[in-house]
């Protein structure tokens, strides 16, 4: 009898506890703290698969066209490859390269000038957009109640059936928070598994005397904001954080992206401008415009011998992660 | 059981009625109704209004300078056409000779993520492109205006210097179970020169400067 209590109460003890831990992001210990608060959209693996079937159907814009996944393919490390600028319902083409989604649980400020203040609220904005996908909340979900298996994945997830915006952004972030990437050659070397080769440790040096004060390792990025002497484009006049501050400091800066999985990604900054790796080290030692908002690191220019340069190259071809981009958890759900 | 019961019933029967807060939007000495035409003498033309939507949050019960009843982490969506009432459930009779509140979703709120019940973005108070809830939304029309259908849309929101757009305000009562607060939306019109300032969507220092205008605009009744 004795023996039967403690067993129950151990069981009840241990559901308990799992049951609250919900489901862990697996992240190496290197990478510091995520900045998104897990404790206010607890994970379980069916948030988690309906996030992901959100993302994936294209239910979410207005003519059922385009989904998320149209402008963020998981081959490319959910960037959008061949397209300097996106391109959404109807064929309309944004402002905007897409960037590529991934360790999103450690950004605080999303999209190219920071506009969106937290990962939750970001979906309204592709959403919302009348050149991506033209839609609102409050039609979506009256699709998803009318659509099959909506309302059963809702009640698995949220316990009830009743949808609502709330529901719907935490579970797009719960699916995105996952897509953490963490296996490059780099991160084996991180782990003690892997060694770099000799021209890759020459890289590695150049990268941390010349970009990792933007681009911070692990996660190749601070996330702050920078001008890095892009000259403007002028049939955009996209002035970046500006549009947001309105301060005048603010002017051309830009989110520092991740550099990892560089190679999926093409082409590069925050209008598609460059399609290889090759121009944008090239930009870096000798197309930068002066300008009075200029990153002070970037002043003279990045200098660089040709082989220094492939020395770098080499060494951000280590930040690829196949295993991120062919991960079957994160493709389309069959 | 029986016991128990009887706790029960007596914390029920001494509980107090809870206090009442609506609110009463007005047009001059009119009370305002959707979609109807009131004249303004300001603007020598007519003016309807179509929406007023704001949120109330941060609402305090002041006795001599302190707070003695607090309502903390609630938004109410206050809407002309749905919800124009709040109740407050003291635990006690208290005793108060003013009502602070707050127009508007506080920083720290603005900065949460998905949140459900009048914040669920599904209310249409929240702006997908630049994150930020829109405090306080006036929708109408006015020959005047020289907008398509000649509406005017005030989206008044910000929540980061120097566009930060929340309003505090306090306001003196008298009865203790009802709090009666005048909206008067004509008074507020008639700070705004509504022919040129007639489409504010986003932060600005124009946002700013009305959102302090309509938070005089708030009295007793
Ligand atoms: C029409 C193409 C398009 C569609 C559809 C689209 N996006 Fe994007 N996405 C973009 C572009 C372009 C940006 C960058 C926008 C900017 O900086 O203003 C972006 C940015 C983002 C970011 C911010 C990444 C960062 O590092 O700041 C996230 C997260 C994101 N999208 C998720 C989604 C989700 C979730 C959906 C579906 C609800 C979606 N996107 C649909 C094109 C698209
Ligand atoms: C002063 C900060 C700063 C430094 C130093 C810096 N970058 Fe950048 N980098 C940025 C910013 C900001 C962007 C985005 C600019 C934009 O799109 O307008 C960027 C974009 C990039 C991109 C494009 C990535 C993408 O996904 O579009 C690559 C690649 C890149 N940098 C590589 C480097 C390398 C290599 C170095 C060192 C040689 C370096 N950067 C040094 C700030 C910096």
């Amino acid at each position: 009898m004795k023996f039967k209590i403690t067993l129950i109460s151990l069981i009840l003890f241990v559901s308990a506890i799992t049951i609250k831990k919900g489901f862990q992001l697996k992240y190496p210990d290197y990478f510091p703290k995520p900045t998104y608060d897990l404790k206010k959209n607890i994970l379980t693996k069916e948030t988690i698969a309906l996030g992901r079937t959100l993302f994936y159907d294209p239910i979410l814009s207005k003519n059922n066209t385009i989904s998320c996944a149209s402008c963020h393919s998981s081959f490319n490390a959910f960037a959008h490859t061949d397209h300097s600028l996106s391109h959404g319902i109807d064929d309309l083409i944004g402002t905007r390269n897409a960037p590529a989604l991934m360790n999103l649980a450690w950004q605080k400020l999303f999209m190219w000038d920071g506009a969106i203040n937290h990962l939750d609220m970001q979906a309204l904005a592709p959403i919302n957009h009348p050149k991506e996908m033209g839609e609102s909340i409050n039609h979506i979900i009256d699709k998803l109640n009318k659509t099959a298996p909506y309302p059963t994945l809702f009640k698995k997830a949220f316990r009830d059936t009743i949808i609502t915006g709330e529901k719907i952004l935490k579970a797009l972030s719960q699916f995105q928070l996952c897509l953490i990437s963490a296996e490059s050659k780099y991160d084996q070397v991180k782990k003690n598994k892997k060694q770099f080769s000799d021209q890759e440790n020459r890289g590695y040096i150049l990268f941390k005397k010349n970009c990792n004060f933007c681009h911070t390792e692990p996660l190749f990025s601070n996330f702050t904001f920078a001008n890095n002497g892009l000259a403007i484009d002028t049939t955009l006049n996209d002035f970046g954080r500006w549009q947001v501050t309105k301060k005048s400091e603010d002017s051309l800066m830009f989110k520092i992206p991740s550099l990892r999985n560089l190679s999926y990604t093409y082409p590069y900054m925050h209008d598609g401008r460059f399609n290889t790796i090759n121009q944008v080290i090239n930009h870096y030692i000798k197309g930068i415009k002066q300008s009075a908002n200029l990153a002070p690191e970037l002043k003279k220019g990045i200098l660089l011998s040709s082989n220094e340069k492939t020395d770098l190259i080499a060494f951000l071809i280590t930040l690829n992660d196949s295993a991120f981009v062919f991960n079957r958890n994160f493709a389309y759900p069959k | 059981m029986i016991f128990i019961g009887f706790i029960f019933s007596a914390f029920y029967l001494f509980k107090p009625k809870p206090i009442t807060l609506s609110f009463l939007p007005y047009f001059g000495k009119d009370s305002l109704v959707i979609n109807k035409n009131y004249f303004s003498e300001i603007i020598s033309d007519s003016v309807s209004i179509q929406s007023l939507r704001f949120y109330l949050s941060d609402i305090n019960l002041i006795k001599n300078g302190r707070i003695i009843y607090q309502v903390k982490n609630q938004h109410n969506l206050i809407d002309i056409s749905q919800k124009l009432q709040v109740k407050l459930f003291t635990k006690s009779e208290l005793e108060f000779d003013s009502i602070q509140f707050d127009i508007g979703v506080d920083s720290l709120s603005q900065v949460s993520g998905a949140m459900g019940g009048d914040l669920d973005p599904m209310k249409g108070m929240y702006w997908s492109w630049q994150s930020g809830y829109i405090n306080f939304k006036l929708e109408g029309k006015s020959n005047i205006c020289n907008t398509r259908n000649h509406v005017f849309q005030f989206h008044i929101g910000g929540y980061i210097f120097p566009y930060n757009t929340i309003q505090h305000i306090i306001l003196p009562v008298q009865n203790k179970t009802n709090i009666n607060i005048k909206l008067n939306i004509k008074k507020m019109l008639s700070q705004i020169d509504l022919k040129n300032v007639n489409q504010i969507m986003s932060p600005s220092e124009k946002s700013v400067e009305i959102s302090k205008q309509y938070a005089n605009f708030f009295s007793i009744e």
